[in-house]
């Protein structure tokens, strides 16, 4: 486009209030229905975490975490609680290793569940926003019968978890898992076989895996280029059980531009994704031993005061890799330093060189496709 | 994506070699920690990138180790690799200032807007030095660091009301 | 000197305030009479039996307050179908199966605060919601509701030799009312839902409007009615089947509901032309979309699927309301199957598939009726 054109160019704030912007602004810069610039704007969610963290002892720090985001609440709280324990060497017992493995990925197909619905409600696809999230509702029960409430679990623990499954909690889980699993195909089938979606998600936001990296992008929207990055096989963790299960890191298939991705392949990846989370979780429930401690005895002492050193902990989250960064003083109550990296700071920052030259309904499709949410870039 | 694996103690070797300035000290089996001095960090960075072409920059960020005395840590992890390098870089002064990186790895240019504004550190050559999170009224006020007291003192201005006093343990406050 | 006797004018004063009574008395009752007499006129007019019929045909049924219930039964079916659909109820809670929640809902929303923004042009900005919900109404004075039309003593309302043009004269301006309530409400993102409406119409109109002149030829006339009565031995559905399926997807288009909502795309462009519209204004334009859906349903009805013609021991509107029912239906069906397609998209679709599936069965028709007259003619009951 020649610069002249510049001169009908019309700011559009893409502002916190809209109903698809769920906490964050993008200034956007249109000559007619095309996107010119984007300048996303963080900033409106920032609670200041990380100076919170300075402040909360070491058994109270997860439960920040998880506000940063609920959709994933279990698996953003665990990095606190992986950093503690390797800083206080904290060994976690059998039983609770296999419980956070199942909570950890229950987590994981909440946030599927929720990010479908809600990508369709963008799209315009309200039948399928309402379907999945009829399926959301019998995870979140499985949930509030273990913790007790929907979306803050609070279930980590340095040490192990908190509360233990009971028969009540594992009907629960069988009904939400099975019932995922039943609905599935046909889900898939409308929302894939419907010729609108193709037509809006086929070719949007492509790039490809190295300029993904570049931007810091992790998880799923890298998957989907076809390349296996998952920290669960890469830096497995002592403290959880993948490694008693047999499983393949999910990643799709993909014939049409291979090491690129659109967003018809970032549905389809997240599709894999619950779909092996659900895998896991039925390998796992049967070797669950039968009684044995949920929590390490020792973990609340030691967890009270940390010896002086760093330690970092990380995860693989719904929509990439989420770590925590932690420095202690010696013999302190709480963090010196703790520093919190969502995995959708990359998201944000791939707005600005993907939406230029797309057109401004395809600007919706761009991020709602890469899943962002703000609370984990404004923590 | 390199199909042979180097190990995090063959990079660091390769680095040292390359930049005698630098200083490593292992973490893990497969992650290592560099110190680099404040003028090294665009080379090491440079050489980073061309070592591990699958480099993903993961978070930078401050501490505040007081007396003015800063960290700035760099976290990289490549996963053909399974290498996790952790570059840190101890600066001194009231405002410190270091170059940025954000044209070799653009992950970056979020992090260090965060890091100068609530730490104060300087990035040279940065393309888009505004406020991120804050909002203005926070400009210059450096929140993350060990002097900016979470006090009470601006709670008229919110409107609400102070909270009541606690009691104290072993019976009612007189 | 001139006499003045006290005690005559003492003696006159009592026929002078008789007179004063009198002269008020008939001011009075001068008005009353008047009075009377225009409601003698009025109603006279009223109820001389042709006037009344006439009359209750218009405003009682099948006229203005039927269709205003319709139009309110219509939008709780669309809610309890979208919300079968969707895997849940729709309304429950008010009245039983919900009935009585859109009167909740319209009693709420016309309490509601109006705001006026202040970039928005005051006063085209509250004319346009209504003259949107009027201008879509209106047609339904010439939907032929029955056989036999009005003046013969049947229940269809009112007849044009033209009445079809003159239907889609008034729906081509509901594109035009929507682009000006965008761009009257001063915002820029009504501004491109305004646009995207104007778009909308470029694309959908023209297949929508040639869909039907293949009707129109079979009929041989450009009037509803006799557009109607022409299927009294086989529908045009059974002769024109791909223009019934332009006509309703292009239908589709032209209200603007999924897929072709871009102009309301509420995740792009917050309600679009509509955003700024509360209250009263906001319960006009929502009722004035189901009114269109409501308008094209009875126009597919009457132009392809014989009108009142139907099952003959059945009174003509029973027939016609019994098709309307299934093609709304429909309607809402197609509508919550599918998702928002992108303003280009939408006119890439229309333009190189609906406007030449159109015109090929108007060819196709025409073909017939030049060369098989034999065959096409007997069944439109011509000689």
């Amino acid at each position: 486009m020649s610069p002249d054109i510049l001169e009908d160019a019309m700011e559009l704030w893409f502002g916190p209030q809209h109903v698809s912007a769920h906490g964050w602004a993008a200034k956007l810069t249109l000559v007619g229905d095309y996107v010119v610039e984007c300048d996303p704007n963080a900033g409106y969610f920032h609670r200041s975490a990380e100076k919170v963290l300075e402040f909360k002892n070491f058994r109270q720090g997860a439960l920040v975490l998880e506000r940063m985001c609920m959709l994933e609440a279990f698996l953003a709280e665990y990095p606190y609680v992986a950093a503690v324990e390797k800083l206080a060497e904290i060994e976690v017992p059998e039983r609770a290793k296999i419980m956070r493995t199942i909570m950890m990925e229950l987590s994981r197909l909440h946030s599927v569940q929720f990010w479908w619905g809600q990508f369709n409600a963008e799209l315009g696809f309200f039948t399928m926003a309402l379907w999945p999230w009829v399926d959301r509702e019998y995870t979140l029960d499985a949930f509030e019968e273990l913790t007790g409430s929907r979306h803050t679990v609070s279930y980590a623990s340095p040490g192990g978890v908190k509360y233990d499954f009971t028969d009540k909690v594992l009907t629960q889980i069988n009904r939400a898992v099975n019932r995922f699993e039943d609905r599935l195909p046909k889900f898939r089938d409308m929302q894939m076989g419907s010729p609108t979606f193709r037509a809006r998600t086929k070719d949007i936001g492509l790039y490809d895996v190295k300029q993904g990296l570049k931007w810091g992008l992790s998880g799923p929207p890298i998957k989907a280029c076809g390349v296996p990055m998952d920290l669960r096989k890469d830096d497995p963790d002592p403290n959880l059980a993948y490694d008693m299960v047999d499983w393949e890191v999910p990643i799709i298939e993909n014939s049409e531009h291979p090491g690129q991705s659109d967003a018809l392949d970032r549905m389809e990846q997240r599709f894999k994704e619950a779909e092996v989370a659900v895998e896991i979780i039925k390998q796992l429930l049967p070797q669950l031993p039968d009684s044995g401690p949920i929590i390490n005895p020792k973990a609340r002492g030691k967890a009270n005061r940390l010896p002086e050193g760093e330690a970092y902990g990380r995860v693989e989250g719904a929509r990439g890799i989420t770590t925590l960064w932690l420095k202690t003083q010696e013999k302190a109550q709480t963090a010196y330093r703790a520093k919190i990296r969502g995995p959708c700071i990359a998201s944000y920052y791939a707005l600005k060189d993907l939406v230029p030259g797309a057109k401004f309904a395809d600007f919706i499709v761009i991020f709602g496709s890469l899943d962002p949410y703000p609370g984990w870039w404004d923590r | 994506m390199s199909e042979t694996k180097t190990s995090a103690s063959t990079i660091g070797r390769q680095i040292i070699n390359k930049y005698p300035d630098v200083q490593s000290q292992p973490l893990e089996d497969n992650k290592i920690e560099l110190i680099v001095p404040g003028e090294k960090i665009r080379d090491v960075i440079t050489m980073i990138d061309e070592l591990l072409d699958d480099a993903l920059p993961e978070s930078a960020f401050g501490i505040d180790l007081e007396n003015d005395q800063y960290n700035l840590i760099y976290i990289f992890w490549s996963y053909t690799n399974r290498i996790l390098l952790q570059l840190r870089v101890a600066l001194e002064g009231e405002k410190p200032e270091i170059d940025s990186v954000c044209d070799i790895f653009p992950g970056f240019e979020w992090h260090e807007r965060e890091a100068r504004e609530m730490f104060g550190i300087e990035f040279r050559n940065h393309p888009d030095p505004r406020l991120l999170l804050l909002p203005d009224e926070l400009d210059g006020a450096y929140p993350m660091r060990k002097r900016f007291k979470t006090d009470q003192s601006r709670l008229q201005e919110t409107g609400i009301k102070p909270p009541k006093p606690r009691p104290k343990p072993g019976g009612e406050d007189k | 000197m001139l006499q003045f006797d006290f005690f005559t004018w003492l003696a006159g004063i009592p026929d002078w305030i008789y007179g004063i009574i009198q002269w008020l008395f008939s001011i009075v009752s001068g008005i009353f009479y008047w009075i009377w007499g225009i409601i003698e006129y009025l109603w006279a007019t009223v109820f001389l039996p042709a006037n009344f019929f006439f009359l209750f045909r218009a405003i009682l049924f099948p006229g203005l307050v039927f269709v205003i219930l319709a139009l309110i039964w219509a939008v709780w079916f669309t809610r309890k179908l979208w919300g079968r659909i969707q895997d849940r109820r729709g309304p429950v809670h008010l009245g039983k199966y919900g009935g009585l929640q859109l009167f909740a809902d319209a009693i709420k929303l016309i309490s509601k605060e109006t705001i006026i923004p202040d970039n928005a042009k005051r006063w085209m900005f509250r004319l346009l919601p209504g003259l949107l919900l009027v201008v879509v109404l209106l047609p339904f004075a010439f939907i032929p509701w029955d056989t036999v039309s009005a003046v013969n003593g049947g229940w269809a309302i009112a007849d044009l030799s033209v009445s079809l043009v003159l239907v889609f004269a008034f729906l081509t301006a509901v594109p035009v009312i929507s682009l000006l309530a965008g761009w009257v409400s001063g915002s820029k993102y009504t501004l491109i839902g305004g646009f995207r409406a104007a778009n909308n119409q470029f694309a959908a109109e023209i297949p929508m409007i040639i869909s039907t002149v293949g009707a129109v030829f079979l009929a041989r006339s450009l009037s509803l009615f006799d557009i109607a009565m022409a299927q009294t031995n086989v529908w045009f559905a059974i002769l024109l089947p791909i223009n019934l399926a332009t006509f309703l997807l292009a239908a589709i288009a032209s209200v603007g509901i999924f897929p072709f909502d871009a102009p309301v795309a509420d995740s792009e462009i917050i309600f679009g032309w509509r955003t700024e519209y509360t209250g009263i204004h906001f319960t006009l334009t929502y009722f004035a979309e189901f009114a269109e859906q409501m308008l094209y349903s009875a126009l597919i009805v009457a132009l392809f699927l014989g009108g009142p013609n139907g099952l003959p021991f059945l009174p003509g509107p029973v027939n016609f309301i019994i098709k309307f029912l299934i093609v709304f239906f429909f309607f809402v069906l197609v509508s919550s199957s599918f998702q928002r397609l992108r303003q280009d998209q939408i006119v890439h679709y229309c333009w190189k598939y609906l406007l030449p599936l159109a015109m090929l069965n108007i060819i196709i028709v025409m073909l017939a009726v030049v060369y098989l007259p034999g065959l096409i003619l007997p069944l439109l009951g011509v000689g």
